[in-house]
């Protein structure tokens, strides 16, 4: 297997309604940029991936009609729909088109159009069975492994707040975040409206309109075309059964985002993420799963999230700056918001991450997280092969 | 033991600069538009904002139409008659519904858009084809 | 016939497509007799002979194990609140395109006899009223169809 890097990145401005464009005019927004910042031609790359959820949009074949915005007619091109972990999985398929030796340079796109369907309800249309007459919807699915995380782990409705402020003051050095509050503080979140007990409004991601790209290309054509490749050094997810309740206490113990995180660990040496990754993206679509996920990824101990958080050191200028982006809670156009956390941990390889710039950045670290369960964790690094 | 299960959701999507002046020019003007490819000279109706050739933006949209070629055509049981249009000035061709005895169905048969009286810049505003 | 049309619009057209689609689905066996269980008021769980862990709903594999499903067990239309919710956000129905009235209060419930908890609403929907550790019951309707729609939703017990 040979290494694979990522050499550009690309994102539209997300944001709640995107009535000016096409979903094919969107994603070729994102495509053009990632093309850009590769100093690459369409015909420079081998194959496309895309990521897309049929339901979101209601149309049949994301894919299809997204073909020439993707620069894919003619091309081999698949799509990768697996709810919330899209992204990262359209871009771990990509990853391994690459280091299998298959492809040179794939472009991975991830879009969605919110404004144009109704998601909550749509991803509700599981099994017909069992799901669709008592599906609570995303918001409603957290509310429910909320209350439960809580009263386990002791985190409170402050220690959630502190993470939404973190996260949208972060994005205000994001010009492509969608929600960005320079300003806002632990009262304004904890003022907001409850949407579902204990999910304040400004705990929770927005639906957003958005599209983001990245090109990854093989070991030679990343050492010719980049000046600092973002090489892959670790890509694992993974999956889960189908029911909400077959998850016992989900946040507290999520053992797909665990397993992942431990083979990447153990691929690279890491015995302490905390220390030995220089930055975060992780897929937080709710402030009480990025504390859950503190506990699942070792960052600290059972039951510290809250302290971690208190303490600042996931802000920008603690031990392990966590999102600088602004995260999912700031952005959230689902298909894309994989590709965004690779796209912003690539950027902090790059040494472009201007603003949000974590200052000699040489390791990162993504998740993914979709539906119940589903994780994607994969380690970006400025060395390929390891840390 | 079979369940019927129905799904009701109301999506609604934005046409985009092209498609929006495609839809408008419908309902104002009762007129095709097709985008012109400025490097390949493809002329697409419907218009659409890349070239189905080579992937070049195509923001330019010409008049084509109403009448145009018939190049193929079938029968869909219970749905109607259906053909591939190419519509003079343009050079790809375009679906539609065909509302013409079966009897004088023949490639090359030259037909004309028929549009609705009442339009409101959806596709429904062009309602299909008929004889010229 | 040669119009150019070349300035951008201001008028922005969004095309209305309402999806109004019925699929037919096969249940399969294990779905089949639960549900015809639940035209009686009868809910049973599939426990995996290997793990033990009791399923609802009952499945033809267990996810863990990979083994064929075949032992049916009886589960109580009575169990434990194990997380809860009160949602205020409305949220349309996917098979009608009409959302639920809100306030409305939802619970992950562990049914006794089942090791799985069941998503399923409650009927209170005042925050205050409601914790962990609770117990329900479910509340089902005059006419049972076979579905689970048959329980309309699960009462918190004094």
């Amino acid at each position: 297997m040979r290494h694979a890097a990522i050499i550009g990145t690309g994102q539209t401005n997300h944001t709640r309604r995107r009535d000016d464009v096409t979903q094919p005019e969107l994603i070729r927004e994102a495509a053009e940029r990632a093309l850009a910042d590769a100093e690459l031609k369409p015909s420079d790359i081998d194959a496309v991936i895309i990521s897309n959820m049929e339901m979101f949009e209601g149309r049949a074949m994301p894919e299809l009609w997204a073909a020439e915005g993707a620069f894919a007619a003619g091309k081999p091109c698949m799509k990768v729909a697996t709810g919330g972990t899209s992204g990262t999985s359209g871009c771990i398929a990509g990853f391994h088109q690459i280091s299998s030796g298959l492809f040179d340079v794939v472009l991975v796109i991830g879009f969605e159009k919110h404004s144009e369907g109704h998601t909550q309800t749509g991803m509700a249309l599981v099994d017909p069975f069992w799901d669709r007459s008592v599906a609570s919807g995303a918001l409603g699915n957290f509310a429910l492994s909320v209350s439960q995380y809580m009263a386990e782990r002791g985190v409170t409705e402050e220690h959630a707040a502190r993470v939404a402020v973190k996260a949208r003051r972060n994005a205000a050095n994001n010009p492509h975040a969608h929600l960005k509050m320079p300003d806002v503080t632990v009262a304004d979140v904890m003022a907001s409206p409850v949407l579902a007990h204990p999910i304040r409004k400004l705990d929770m991601c927005p639906q957003s309109d958005g599209a983001a790209a990245i090109v990854v290309a093989s070991e030679d054509k990343a050492k010719k075309l980049s000046p600092r490749p973002a090489w892959v050094n670790a890509a694992i997810t993974r999956h889960e059964q189908p029911y909400i309740g077959d998850i016992e206490r989900r946040l507290a113990t999520m053992r797909t985002l665990k397993d992942a995180s431990r083979v990447v660990y153990k691929q690279l040496g890491i015995t302490n993420p905390l220390e030995q990754f220089d930055v975060a993206e992780i897929y937080e679509p709710v402030t009480y799963a990025e504390l859950a996920w503190y506990e699942i990824l070792g960052f600290c101990e059972p039951g510290e999230a809250g302290r971690l958080i208190e303490e600042g050191v996931t802000a920008m200028d603690g031990t392990l700056p966590v999102n600088p982006s602004g995260g999912v809670l700031c952005a959230n156009p689902v298909g894309a918001t994989g590709v965004i956390r690779v796209a912003e941990a690539a950027l902090q390889i790059h040494g472009r991450g201007e603003a949000r710039q974590v200052d000699g950045a040489k390791t990162a670290l993504v998740t993914g997280y979709g539906v119940y369960a589903w994780a994607d964790v994969i380690a970006l690094g400025a060395e390929p092969g390891g840390n | 033991m079979i369940l019927e299960s129905s799904i009701q959701i109301p999506f609604s999507y934005a046409a985009g600069d092209v498609g929006s002046r495609y839809l408008i020019a419908l309902r104002d003007d009762m007129q095709l538009l097709a985008s012109r490819c400025a490097a390949c000279e493809r002329v697409a109706c419907p218009p659409r904002s890349f070239c189905t050739a080579c992937a070049e933006k195509t923001s330019e949209l010409v008049g084509v139409g109403p009448e145009g070629r018939l190049i193929s055509w079938t029968d869909r049981p219970g749905r109607g008659l259906f053909g591939l249009i190419i519509l003079d000035g343009a050079t790809t061709a375009m679906l539609h519904r065909l509302d013409i005895p079966a009897e004088m169905l023949g490639v090359d048969l030259r037909v004309r858009a028929r549009f609705a009286e009442e339009r409101s810049a959806s596709p429904g505003d062009l309602e299909g084809f008929e004889l010229v | 016939m040669d119009k150019v049309i070349s300035e951008s619009t201001t008028e922005r057209i969004s095309v209305s497509v309402p999806m109004n689609q019925s699929w037919k689905y096969a249940s399969g066996t294990p779905m089949e007799r639960f549900c015809a269980g639940l035209k009686e008021k009868r809910i049973e769980a599939l426990q995996c002979e290997q793990c033990e862990r009791r399923y609802l709903p009952p499945r033809p594999f267990c996810g863990n194990c990979h083994k064929k499903l075949k032992k049916w067990i009886d589960v109580k239309d009575e169990g434990t609140i194990e997380a809860w919710t009160v949602l205020n956000l409305p949220m349309l129905d996917g098979r009608t395109g009409k959302p639920r009235a809100t306030p409305y209060g939802m619970a992950l419930i562990k049914l006794d006899g089942a090791d799985t908890t069941l998503n399923h609403y409650l009927g209170e929907s005042d925050p205050k009223k409601l914790k962990i550790g609770s117990r329900v019951k479910a509340v089902w309707r005059d006419e049972l169809i076979g579905a689970m729609s048959d329980i309309s939703y699960f009462e918190v017990l004094p």
